[in-house]
């Protein structure tokens, strides 16, 4: 078991930082399922982040001070038994509620795998494992999500964490740390957080509001979804390559990552067309920048600094709080563009309705329907084949009707690529604004 | 640091910002940015309007399209705004009924003007067919010669007095009732042709 400590305790990390992002292609089909509204939804993430980003350092505290392999064991009995919970879960309060003790689980988890990889492969591999299972974990989150989602169900995204949770407790059991070290307390490293804190509020719109653009503003599956966000993870493994051979420097190739994060942000907000294919580039940005940035920043805020548990402890909870943070910012900005954006969706649909080369009465007809499906999906971009296919329709008149149909979807399409525009903006300045701590002087470590 | 390693420290932020700036190049000269919904038309400008159909039904989309353009313009809202105004609303102002009354009493002398309404014995066949006259009565009309009928009726008048006759609230209340709104249609352009042949009667007398 202690061989295969290694690799399931670093599969638990991957784990427990892909649920931060892991639900985010199946939010659309869990609104569907369970009910509610956008803002309501977004707290199946905020729910976990937050309780991340506020349990993760009393947890490494304690790791710190006790033995961690049993808290690290406990912790991921907690995330596996909520995991389950979050499988069966029948509304959104259950959900949001079994997510926030996933959260808690998972803190003890990180902070205990910290250890205990460290324990397992020494000092620097170790360290070295457990940011790489994290930026891993990080980057394919919504790609596996979506991935499942599309083929099984959004249930199935917590079930499959449940057996390599389970297999994760003994593996976690078997590590004996040497005795415990009493040493002063450095300050975490104020820089380098902060930045994490302001870039993974950036990265937050790039996984999370994508996903939606694709899902619920495109109307593309999450299987589709998944495969199309998966650039951004393929983009993260080729950064770590390429930041080798540039041997660039830390601060050379943080400040290139947040560039290359806002650039594709911007490129996100500036689409020309609702194709698959205008979000490769943009993503590619993105996934680069992340590879560059998250994992030296997580290393810059460890390097020299003890205890080392409550030090990763910082750098997660300033990840999380910065999705925290993204999701705060950007969730009213969107829905309340997504709300703004109807009215001159709905005046362009009318404008090609009345126009359409279709009989009169198959206008009216139309109008009808599109009116009912407007009503149905209570604000949601709609699906608008429903009132096509209740028309009553001649050969003659098909070409013309299905020419309409895809106009009225390029119209939704156009109206919320509109609405997302705004949000990826303030990412970008977010992503820019993770600049600023990396540019000012550094001060010397203190205790 | 050598300046090598300057020179590499420098070059990796540069290269990226190379890298964006041919990313969002690429997009803008593509269009982005201008992915947005189509904007309405002001409402005052005059439009093409066509239809699909022909015969009495082509005429009323026709008439209709330019009647809603023309109440669109007096109430300064796109044609778009008020066709959903009409739509969601059960209850329509007395400022759109008047504005859509005056838009349609609009299209007809715009149409007029422009040649393009049919003469009355292109339309006799269709609206006969869509009577509930005697059989008697219709085969003589038909048998009526059209330069005779063009004559008594002038569409621009049936049209103007069917536009005032026609009680467009309820109109805009059955807009989802084929039947019910075929019903009030057919008695208000009855009673237009019978009080249009009775003035043309008064007029020869």
């Amino acid at each position: 078991m202690r061989r295969a400590a290694t690799p399931l305790l670093a599969l638990t990390v991957g784990f427990v930082l892909a649920d931060s992002a892991i639900v985010t292609l199946a939010l659309p089909e869990i609104l569907r399922r369970l009910g509610g509204t956008v803002p309501q939804v977004a707290w199946v993430l905020i729910a976990f982040n937050l309780v991340l980003a506020l349990v993760v350092v009393p947890a490494a505290w304690v790791c710190a001070h006790r033995d961690p392999a049993p808290l690290c064991a406990a912790g991921i009995a907690v995330f596996a038994g909520a995991s389950a919970a979050c499988a069966l879960a029948g509304s959104m309060p259950v959900l949001i509620a079994a997510r926030s003790v996933q959260a808690l689980g998972g803190a003890f988890a990180l902070v205990g795998c910290l250890e205990l990889l460290a324990a397992v492969a020494g000092e620097r591999r170790g360290v070295a494992c457990w940011i790489a299972a994290g930026v891993i974990g990080t980057a394919l989150g919504p790609v596996v999500g979506g991935l499942l989602t599309g083929t099984i169900s959004w249930r199935a995204i917590f079930v499959v964490q449940v057996p390599v949770a389970v297999l994760a407790v003994p593996a976690a059991l078997s590590v004996r740390r040497g005795a415990v070290q009493r040493t002063e307390m450095q300050r975490p490293a104020v820089a380098p957080n902060v930045a994490l804190l302001l870039l993974s509020a950036a990265l937050t719109a790039a996984l999370f509001l994508l996903v939606l653009l694709l899902v619920d503003g495109w109307g593309r599956s999450p299987a589709i979804a998944a495969l199309a966000v998966s650039v951004v993870p393929v983009a993260a493994f080729a950064a770590t390559p390429l930041a080798r051979l540039a041997r660039a420097g830390p601060r050379a190739e943080t400040a290139a990552g947040c560039l290359l994060v806002a650039g594709g942000l911007t490129a996100l907000a500036l689409l020309p067309s609702a194709n698959l294919a205008w979000t490769i580039a943009p993503q590619a940005l993105i996934g680069l920048g992340l590879g560059l940035t998250v994992n030296r920043l997580t290393v810059d805020a460890l390097r020299d600094r003890v205890p080392r548990v409550l030090h990763g402890g910082w750098t997660i909870s300033a990840r999380h709080a910065g999705v925290v943070l993204g999701l705060a910012i950007l969730t009213p900005v969107f829905t309340a563009d997504l709300r703004d954006a109807q009215v001159p969706a709905q005046e362009a649909i009318t404008a090609l309705v009345l126009d359409a080369p279709l009989p009169a009465q198959h206008k009216v007809a139309l109008a009808q329907g599109l009116s009912d499906q407007l009503t149905k999906e209570r604000g949601r971009v709609p699906d608008l084949h429903p009132a096509f296919a209740r028309l009553q329709l001649g050969p003659a008149e098909r070409p013309a009707a299905e020419q309409l149909e895809r106009n009225l979807d390029s119209q939704l399409e156009r109206a919320a690529t509109q609405a997302f525009r705004n949000s990826f903006l303030i990412a970008a300045g977010l992503a820019l604004l993770a600049l600023v701590p990396m540019i000012l002087p550094r001060g010397r470590v203190t205790t | 640091m050598t300046s090598a390693a300057t020179l590499r420290a420098w070059a990796f932020p540069v290269v990226a910002a190379v890298l964006v700036s041919g990313v969002l190049g690429v997009q803008i000269a593509n269009g982005g940015g201008d992915f947005v919904p189509a904007r309405s038309a002001p409402p005052c400008a005059q439009r093409a309007v066509t239809s699909v159909s022909t015969g009495i039904e082509g005429l009323s989309e026709r008439l209709v399209l330019m009647g809603l353009d023309g109440a669109a313009c007096r109430l300064h809202v796109t044609r778009e705004a008020l066709a959903l105004e009409l739509a969601q609303s059960r209850t329509p102002t007395d400022a759109q009924v008047n504005a859509l009354r005056a838009g349609l009493l609009e299209a007809v002398d715009r149409m007029k003007a422009a040649g393009t309404l049919p003469p009355a014995s292109e339309l006799t066949d269709e609206a006969l067919d869509n009577s509930h006259l005697n059989g008697l009565i219709k085969a003589a009309i038909r048998a009526l010669p059209d330069s005779l009928i063009n004559s008594a009726l002038k569409t621009d008048d049936v049209l103007r007095r069917t536009i005032n006759a026609l009680d467009l609230r309820s109109l805009l209340a059955n807009l989802n009732d084929p039947n019910e709104l075929s019903q009030q249609i057919n008695a208000a352009v009855t009673k237009a042709v019978e009080d249009s042949l009775a003035a043309r009667l008064r007029d020869l007398l």
